[in-house]
């Protein structure tokens, strides 16, 4: 049985991640989006009342499922559907995690992953823990079943309703009545061994069982012809009625007692136990599909509930949401698009950008410090994971292609000193990106090769994304590496390239910044100057 | 001359003499173990000890080569195992004390016993066989199969069992009672199960046949079931009673020889279908002494599953030759060439195929080695001596037309006292007809002598060993690493990469 809500055709198993997405959830602040998506917005006639703590599942679920990329416009559709059907029904998602929450808790307490348990392997109360755990199960997609069953003709993603008929296929209510029945079969083993005598009621097995002889007159070839529980009435054995019970028993023709001497009682347990451990072993196939799909559809749920935390998040700063599109590889357009982490961070909602690329495959950022750049950059690294894990993201609209390799390649403040060290790292880093670059690539490069000389440091990144660039390598970078800049353009001026695009932070005439980006040549200045002259003053610039 | 098994046509000397040193030194031991897991201790002390002689060694050949060639490896298994289940049964009967059930026993011990001397004569009936030693015991099985004795005890062991394998029996446990009763049931209830989950692996095991003695619920049972039919039980009894001596000790330990075969050729169809290969060798005194493709077994085993390549040399004596000096880089694969070397005598004494493309071995009366400890924590004077104590019993032993492996000796001493203290040992043992290899750090060894050849570990272009040992004058170039443009980030690399 498998849950399918992430993927039309697999299950959460053998997936790969962004290649280093260690540093992808550093640069891009990741963290904390997978934080938000844990935390439930509860509101009350449209007013945010609480913030709900953490769930620490939905946080890892999150980390997991944002850092492996989709691959197709149809897997991203495939998504999109489930998490429309989720926001029009937000309280059935949160009740299909809830059961599934609830049903894995149960069976963690039943030892789920205790490692320790497999040393009581082969004990009563291993095989009674055992029962409980398959109890769990068929009343557990009893529930699942029956959830679904209200809110099936509401559903209309092909992953929910596929869910639901996959669910009435593979567990019909024939197999839940016989799995009920011998559950039920062998319900003795269970108060017999857990010793609860209910009041005046005993459980009696009733088994048949056949056989031959074997070397040594051993047993041989065991034949399970019947096993069931009687419940009866308990009359203690020194009671009157007891004994005159035992003494009807005693004129059955060829039989024994079964507390005949010291030695048969036990070796009766023995058999019982290898009876319904036989009866309990059956059930491994279920066990092995099932087990796996509650754990799949925990996992799963998760990363829906978690969409639906941050939609709330999204409504809560007034930011714009919308589900991306596919487009061309070389376009990339977006209306009013917004970094999403800030925007949570700093509780703000801060200007969008909106852009209209096609044909580029290398965007070139350059121009003010403090001016948005990086802002910028991230922004669109934040919108391109989301969407292509499926997510909806914090813009009017956004488009552009699809690129399951997918690199970060950011120099962090910290590091930012001239230093060979750093530069080696600087170095290595981008060397292990090439090693992983694939067919469809993108990398986002933010003040790459600042640990050098701007000199050397342009020789370098001219020579990395130009070779780049002609290996069809989507790029996007942020610069203050100005004749690295300069050239390109010339460069394009000149026609020698092609497919690039700049653009560069905004500045009103009187010097005043927007923090929005807009296509313009690369400034021969970053402009530290008037950064210079905000903070230290003296300069007199003309 | 009578069958003597399929080991040994004649009584081997060096049965008697316990493990030698070698066996540790090539890694033998590890190859062994591998060879023999599935097949138990008794079968890997096969593997230690030579046969007698070149006679010997050349019968076993043969009949490696008859069960190769006639296919025999399944059905001989098939045997093998009969042949365990009659030992078992036999080891079982004695451990019981009830008499019913050691009746019960023997019978099925006479039953596996006959089904796999059957079983064996069919399969050596229906081969073509071209080995004296398997002819001769087809012949010798023959002769036994028509005995009366046997004939006999076969007969009325068949009877019995075809009458105890008829009883079916069924049990009622209900109401604190457990009622038998002689009659077959379909076991509808286990249907029911295959029928909610198909494809379940579960077993109904029997948990009181654990043990096998009689359990209390079993005695007090079989007392109920022999009242109701006395009969079989007096008839088993009987033939129990009457046991004559029916086997034979010399087919038994045949065919628990055959497992010497056949661990091998499961162990080296294993290793052969991942890709290593293994010769036939000849033994022509008259040609040279010649290895193609050789390797060390033991590494490989190592690495199965490992993807991690084993490297494979060539080498020939010719003529006089007698030594190989090998020198060379440290870690550049001098003692694995020496232990794949000793690896193929050995295998070849053994009678058994060796791990090479194609090989001709000579004879050699033994094989000698000598590996200085590693990881001894004696050093200096302390380590010398511990060398040369083990060194002087080897060389004052009789040890003429023996096969020679020294590993590193001396490696403490002064490089000239070394150098005097190993020519002398390489003399001694020339002078004795011995042929061998003398790995050591010591190039002055490989020189002046017409008899012994020098070999060196090789570097590739990188200056990185490859572990090639070949025919080179040993000389003192040390290995060192070179990295060029680290990152391979240049435009014109990048272009390279990025095609």
């Amino acid at each position: 049985m498998k849950a399918h809500l992430l993927y039309d055709h697999k299950e959460w198993i053998r997936i790969k991640n962004y290649y280093d997405s260690r540093s992808i959830v550093q640069d891009l602040g990741l963290e904390t989006l997978f934080v938000a998506a844990a935390k439930g917005v509860i509101k009350e006639r449209d007013e945010i009342k609480a913030i709900t703590e953490e769930d620490l599942f939905v946080k890892n679920t999150m980390r997991q499922v944002m850092l492996v990329p989709l691959e197709s416009a149809d897997e991203i559709l495939y998504r999109q559907e489930i998490i429309r059907d989720c926001f029009a029904n937000e309280e059935f998602i949160c009740a299909l995690f809830d059961l599934s929450q609830e049903i894995l808790d149960k069976w963690d307490k039943l030892g789920r992953r205790d490692n320790d348990r497999m040393s009581m392997r082969n004990t009563p109360a291993f095989l009674v823990n055992e029962i409980h755990i398959l109890r769990l199960f068929v009343s557990g997609l009893s529930r699942i079943k029956s959830l679904l069953a209200i809110y099936a003709t509401r559903l209309e993603s092909r992953g929910l309703s596929g869910l639901y008929e996959r669910l009435c296929r593979e567990y019909p209510e024939e197999l839940e009545k016989q799995l009920n029945q011998i559950l039920e079969d062998i319900s003795f083993y269970v108060s017999a061994a857990s010793g609860t005598i209910e009041f005046d009621k005993e459980y009696k097995p009733n088994i048949v069982l056949g056989c031959t002889l074997g070397g040594g007159m051993k047993f041989e070839n065991l034949k399970l012809e019947q096993v069931s529980t009687d419940v009866r009435r308990y009359h203690a054995p020194g009671s009157a009625i007891g004994h005159a019970k035992e003494f009807m028993r005693s004129l059955t023709p060829n039989s024994i007692a079964a507390q005949k001497g010291a030695g048969v009682a036990p070796n009766i347990a023995e058999l019982e136990y290898q009876i319904v451990a036989y009866v309990v072993g059956c059930f491994a196939p279920f066990v092995n599909d099932f087990g796996d799909f509650f754990v799949q559809l925990h996992m799963q749920s998760a990363f829906y509930r978690g969409a639906v935390n941050l939609k709330h998040h999204l409504m809560r700063y007034d930011l714009p949401s919308c589900y991306p599109t596919v487009g061309a590889q070389d376009s990339l357009r977006f209306e009013n698009l917004k970094e999403f982490v800030m925007c949570i961070e700093q509780r703000i909602n801060p200007v969008g950008n909106t852009c209209d690329i096609r044909d580029k495959m290398l965007l070139v950022v350059t121009g003010a410090n403090q001016g948005g750049k990086s802002t910028f950059l991230r922004s669109i690294g934040i919108a391109q994971v989301m969407m292509q894990c499926g997510l909806p993201v914090a813009a009017v609209a956004y488009e552009s292609g699809i690129f399951p390799q997918f690199f970060t390649h950011f120099t962090r403040r910290e590091d930012s000193a001239m230093n060979s060290g750093r530069l080696d790292e600087e170095l290595n880093r981008m060397n292990q990106i090439i090693e992983h670059l694939g067919e469809r690539s993108m990398i986002l490069l933010n003040e790459s090769f600042a640990t050098t000389t701007e000199k050397e440091g342009s020789v370098i990144a001219y020579d990395i994304v130009r070779a780049l660039k002609e290996a069809d390598v989507k790029i996007l970078t942020v610069t203050h590496l100005l004749s690295f800049a300069q050239r390109m353009y010339d460069e394009v001026d000149t026609g020698m390239q092609k497919g690039v695009e700049f653009l560069c932070a905004e500045r009103l005439t009187d010097g005043k910044r927007t923090f929005r980006m807009i296509q313009h040549a690369p400034e021969l200045t970053s402009f530290g100057l008037d950064l210079f002259e905000e903070l230290v003053g003296g300069l007199e610039i003309s | 001359m009578g069958f003597t098994g399929i080991l040994d046509l004649k009584q081997s000397p060096f049965k008697e003499r316990g493990r030698p040193d070698f066996y540790l030194d090539l890694n033998l031991n590890q190859i062994i173990e591998r060879i023999c897991q599935e097949w138990g201790p008794e079968v890997a002390s096969y593997y230690y000890y030579f046969p007698a002689d070149k006679e010997c060694e050349t019968y076993r050949r043969d009949i490696l080569a008859d069960i190769k060639d006639a296919q025999l490896y399944e059905p001989l298994k098939l045997v093998t195992e009969m042949m365990q289940s009659y030992k078992e049964a036999g080891i079982k009967k004695e451990k019981i004390s009830i008499k019913l059930q050691k009746a019960v026993w023997y019978i099925y011990q006479v039953g596996y016993y006959c089904d796999c001397c059957r079983k064996l004569y069919e399969i050596l009936e229906q081969a073509s066989l071209a080995s004296e030693g398997l002819q001769a015991l087809r012949t010798y099985l023959r002769n036994y199969l028509e005995q009366d004795v046997y004939r006999a005890a076969e007969n009325h062991m068949n009877t019995l069992r075809d009458r105890l394998k008829d009883i079916h029996l069924t049990l009622y446990y209900e109401n604190s009672r457990v009622i038998i009763s002689q009659q077959q049931c379909e076991g509808s209830y286990d249907s029911f199960l295959r029928q909610c989950f198909p494809g379940h692996d579960s077993v109904l095991r029997n948990p009181l046949a654990l043990e096998q003695e009689f359990t209390a619920l079993e005695q007090e049972l079989l007392k109920v079931f022999n009242k109701m039919n006395p009969d079989i039980f007096a008839d088993i009894m009987k033939f129990y009673k009457e046991s004559k001596e029916y086997d034979d000790k010399r087919l038994v330990q045949s065919i628990a020889e055959l497992r010497f075969y056949l661990s091998f050729l499961q162990f080296e169809q294993k290793m052969e279908r991942t890709g290593f290969a293994f010769a036939v060798p000849t033994v022509e005194e008259e040609q040279e002494f010649t290895a193609n493709g050789l390797y060390d077994l033991a590494l490989a085993c190592v690495n199965l599953g490992r993807d991690k390549e084993v490297v494979s040399n060539d080498l020939v004596y010719h003529d006089k030759e007698r030594f190989f000096v090998v020198t060379g880089p440290n870690q550049g694969g001098k003692t694995t060439f020496a232990r794949s070397l000793g690896q193929l005598v050995y295998f070849c004494k053994m009678g058994l195929d060796v791990p090479a493309v194609s090989a001709n071995v000579h004879y050699y009366k033994d094989i000698l080695t000598h590996f200085s400890v590693e990881e001894s924590v004696e050093s200096g004077r302390g380590k010398l001596k511990e060398e040369l104590r083990r060194l002087a019993p080897m060389m004052s032993r009789e040890c003429s037309g023996s096969f020679i492996i020294i590993n590193e000796l001396f490696t403490t001493a002064a490089n000239y006292d070394a150098c005097i203290m190993g020519k002398r040992v390489l003399e001694h043992f020339i002078k004795d007809d011995c042929h061998g290899i003398y790995v050591t750090h010591l190039k002055e060894l490989s020189e002046g002598n017409s008899q012994v050849v020098s070999m060196r570990a090789m570097l590739d272009e990188n200056q990185l060993q490859n572990f090639k040992i070949v025919r080179s004058v040993a000389d003192d170039t040390a290995c060192a690493v070179n990295q060029v443009n680290k990152y391979r980030l240049t435009y014109e690399q990048l272009k390279e990469r990025l095609v």
